[in-house]
């Protein structure tokens, strides 16, 4: 409903004023130089995004200007026309900014009161008994301008994610009340499902009109676009550009980001009716998901999309024998075995999974790149008496780590250290060497950037071109028209639409998944 | 995969092709894998090991650096090094067993009980208690990964349980015997070479085995994946429940076989045997989880932990005779070694929030990341 006044309201009057202005910003870490010489001004009443790849210094800006890092001598800022120093997180810094961290920094156990009382204290009678009471209201009359039904007393792991967003920017925002400051979002979208985003974008419109500044980190350009007002884009530690969102499109934006021209066409095409099937699945029902049919050829790459609940982000999990809950259906992998199996048992087919969550599911932290690589396929490396094959093992691993291209400090190194999208790479490697007959993916490309998306998009169109089956379940529709020869779209447990080749765009998917063709 | 990754992982796999260069840079690698090797963040329980040694050394001169106290404080810590040993396998795919110690008792008793009020055979008292070791492991797999207790807590119940079958059998008493003193019985702790009793062989044997299992085979691997990350272990077709299960059926067995041991060695079943050794066990393999392979529980890193608390606890008992320094010795041990490591030990899950409902990653340099965590 803002999305229209957004822009004609954009209020960047430029000549006035800049809220937060921040000069000759650098910072090194080690041999990493994490910032060099970045300058950025936020003016009054703007939402101003701050997009850049992973790895390109947004965090440590936003760190720095947190107070959480220092920042090597010769910046300078100033907020309102004052200059402040980097190093203190004292007096009007502490009034003007307020930052809303990508973790949100909330209890899960406690309600809402609570988590903005922890901030802010509590209040209390004369005796030292917390006023319940007034807590509650007070709470309710910060939460309530944003809607959403929040309810302050239940604990926040049983509200919404985009509730539990909500609640972090109230905590952001208590005593704040009408001043002129900076409210920072780190990648607040990151732990939202997409169906909630829209109204995210609502309550940050909302801030924005009411007189405060907004800067939005972002690594994802659609949200640019639906969002901010101006956007400084920064790479390699360096500030490419700063320019009025009006003023951009899509590709010239990707081309800041990314540093050279981008292939954003990149529509492939559908696979012949003749080619054999790698895998089929009748009947799939677990959780959301009631009875779904499909079947994934040869070469295919097919994407299984819809709004998040509609089922599609359980498919890889239930074909892989992985949900966790109860699972009903059959799945056939002819070359694995001619017979339907019960998709309970679907894990004996040893399809291999590159799960949602990278690094609960995904990466084991603690183990080194190469550890993390041979993982599933050490019963391959077994020499004499049980003992695993070391040498085997490391020219297992560097060979993987070559063919995906993991910029990595070698095998031996800690598999954390690496950015995420280099760790995706170690994930989708690990499966590839399984050589399955599919490759099931589910939101393949979530906090990975953009160059290393384009490598992952080829990478599994490769893998496609010599005959391996594809299907990547992912809500981010970018996904999609990269990479899929074919999609299917879920609503409420069921495909309820099936879209090909050139027909495969964003409006027709947006409206299949919203049910609103 | 310690600390020298980048050139030797680029040579190790076309090392045959140019072996004309490659044994300059190995012996470059060498050197810098040895100076890996001996650094401190690698051994410093070594070092402080062996600066204990010196200090007893000048604190009593006479009593301290003589071959009698090196025999002591082998013999003297077998039994300790097994049931630190016992606790290591669990604890490596993050299952805590605190009923050990109890399982020690157990079959310390059973097999006096046996031998002295059953009148059977050293072997088939033997076998027996042994058997009973190995039911409280699968009691133990049971609650723990059939019945879904955290196994913090479900270990602690069930050496409850131990207990008052230890005291169904023993009225809360030692159980003593002239069978238990006699020959083939007591060869088993005391047969010794050279002063050398045969425990201490026994330690070494389940350390090499357990090294073995950790470092060179497959399930130790995946008993590690386990222990870091189940969920993800999981999914790449570990089989995290059964490894569980197994640790704990491991880790009853061998406290039962240091009941055993400790039964041959004082010639007697004793109803409390096993609880001194509970904390010492713990103690061992936290401080051993530091040492050699940093943030992973392990087999030497647990017996060199063991020597060290070992020396430290008998020196002071030849330097001085004051009955708190014991336990003052282990308790500051453990926090030093902890705090030197830098918390690089990661708490059992049930101290922990589990991970939060994330689906991004974190976005940043590496490098600034490690400055923080690391």
């Amino acid at each position: 409903m803002h999305a229209e006044t957004s822009l004609g309201s954009a209020g960047t009057q430029e000549t006035d004023r800049p809220v937060l202005r921040v000069s000759g910003l650098s910072k090194r870490f080690g041999a990493t130089q994490a910032l060099q010489d970045v300058d950025l001004d936020i003016a009054h009443g703007e939402i101003h995004a701050l997009i850049g790849p992973n790895g390109s210094g947004k965090s440590t800006l936003i760190k720095i200007l947190a107070g959480y890092h220092h920042a090597a001598p010769g910046a300078a800022a100033e907020l309102d026309g004052e200059p402040f120093d980097l190093g203190q997180v004292t007096g009007s810094r502490h009034d003007r900014l307020r930052f809303v961290h990508q973790e949100l920094g909330l209890v899960g156990e406690l309600s809402a009161t609570d988590n903005l009382a922890l901030s802010r204290g509590f209040a209390r009678t004369a005796l030292g008994n917390i006023r319940w009471p007034e807590m509650e209201r007070r709470t309710t009359a910060l939460v309530e301008r944003f809607g959403l039904g929040i309810d302050v007393r239940r604990p926040l792991s049983t509200a919404t994610p985009v509730q539990r967003a909500v609640v972090a920017i109230a905590a952001a925002l208590q005593g704040w009340e009408g001043r002129r400051g900076v409210l920072v979002l780190d990648e607040p979208t990151a732990v939202l499902p997409p169906g909630e985003v829209a109204r995210l974008f609502d309550i940050v419109r909302e801030i924005r009109d009411s007189g405060a500044s907004v800067l939005y980190v972002s690594h994802r350009m659609d949200e640019i676009f639906a969002l901010a007002d101006r956007v400084t884009v920064i790479r390699g530690g360096r500030r490419i550009a700063t320019r009025r969102v009006d003023e951009l499109t899509p590709r010239s934006l990707a081309e800041l980001m990314a540093g050279e021209e981008t292939e954003t066409e990149h529509r492939p095409r559908p696979v012949s009716d003749g080619a054999e099937a790698v895998l089929e699945v009748r009947g799939l029902s677990a959780g959301p998901l009631h009875g779904v049919d499909f079947t994934v050829a040869r070469g295919e790459r097919l994407g299984i999309t819809g709004l998040v609940g509609s089922g599609h982000e359980v498919v890889p999990y239930a074909v892989c024998g992985a949900y966790g809950g109860p699972v009903r259906g059959q799945v056939r992998v002819p070359e694995r075995s001619p017979r339907w199996v019960d998709a309970k048992d679907a894990g004996r087919l040893g399809i291999p999974l590159v799960p949602a969550d990278r690094a609960g599911e995904g990466v084991i932290g603690d183990f080194s790149v190469g550890e993390n690589l041979t993982l599933p396929l050490l019963d391959r490396l077994r020499a004499r008496a049980g003992r695993l094959h070391r040498r085997r093992e490391s020219s297992l691993a560097e060979e993987w780590i070559r063919r995906v291209g993991v910029r990595t400090a070698g095998r031996g190194a800690r598999i954390t250290t690496l950015s995420g999208g280099n760790q995706q790479k170690v994930v989708v490697a690990r499966c590839l060497a399984q050589q399955p007959p599919v490759l099931v993916l589910c939101e393949p490309t979530a906090g990975v950037d953009i160059a290393t998306r384009l490598q992952l998009y080829d990478l599994i169109e490769r893998q496609a071109d010599h005959g391996m089956g594809v299907i990547v379940s992912s809500s981010d529709t970018e996904d999609l028209l990269a990479l899929c020869t074919r999609v299917l779209v879920v609503r409420d447990g069921r495909i309820v639409r099936e879209i090909s080749g050139r027909d495969i765009t964003e409006p027709a998917l947006v409206h299949a998944m919203e049910g609103t063709e | 995969m310690t600390s020298t990754p980048t050139r030797t992982a680029e040579l190790r796999p076309s090392g045959t092709e140019v072996p004309t260069v490659s044994g300059a840079r190995t012996l470059g690698t060498l050197s810098r894998r040895a100076v890996a090797a001996l650094s401190f963040r690698t051994i410093g329980a070594v070092y402080v090991w062996l600066l204990i040694i010196v200090l007893f050394s000048v604190w009593a001169p006479d009593t301290f650096p003589t071959v009698t106290t090196v025999k002591q404080v082998l013999n003297g810590n077998a039994v300790a090094g097994l049931v630190a040993l016992s606790v290591v396998l669990p604890l490596t795919a993050r299952v805590f067993d605190l009923s050990v110690a109890y399982t020690m008792s157990l079959t310390s008793v059973l097999t006096a009980y046996f031998m002295v009020t059953k009148g059977l055979g050293p072997g088939t008292a033997i076998a027996l208690a042994m058997t009973a070791a190995l039911l409280i492991g699968v009691v133990n797999g049971v609650v723990v990964v059939v019945l879904r207790v955290d196994s913090f807590i479900a270990t602690l119940a069930t050496g409850a349980l131990i207990q008052s079958l230890i005291t169904m059998v023993t009225n809360d008493s030692s159980i003593t015997g002239v069978k238990l003193l006699a020959k083939p019985f007591a060869n088993i702790a005391q047969l010794d070479v050279g002063g050398i009793t045969l425990p201490v062989l026994y330690l070494l044997l389940a350390a090499t085995a357990i090294w073995f299992l950790l470092e060179h085979t497959a399930t130790g691997r995946r008993l590690y994946a386990t222990g870091f990350n189940a969920d993800a272990a999981r999914l790449q077709g570990v089989r995290t429940n059964r490894l569980r299960f197994l640790t704990l059926v491991t880790s009853a067995l061998l406290a039962g076989f240091a009941g055993v041991v400790f039964a041959s060695s004082v010639g007697s079943g004793s109803p409390s045997a096993g609880t001194p050794y509970l904390l010492s066990a713990y103690a061992a393999a936290f401080v051993g989880a530091t040492q050699l392979r940093a943030g992973r529980f392990n087999a030497w890193g647990t017996v060199i932990a063991v020597l060290l608390l070992g020396t430290g606890i008998t020196g002071l008992g030849l330097a001085t005779s004051a009955q708190w320094a014991a336990s003052l010795f282990t308790g500051s041990v453990l926090i030093v070694a902890l705090v030197l490591t830098g918390g690089r030990i990661t708490l059992p899950a049930v101290l922990r929030r589990h991970k939060a409902p994330t689906v991004a990653e974190t976005d940043d340099v590496s490098a600034p990341d490690e400055e923080f965590t690391g």
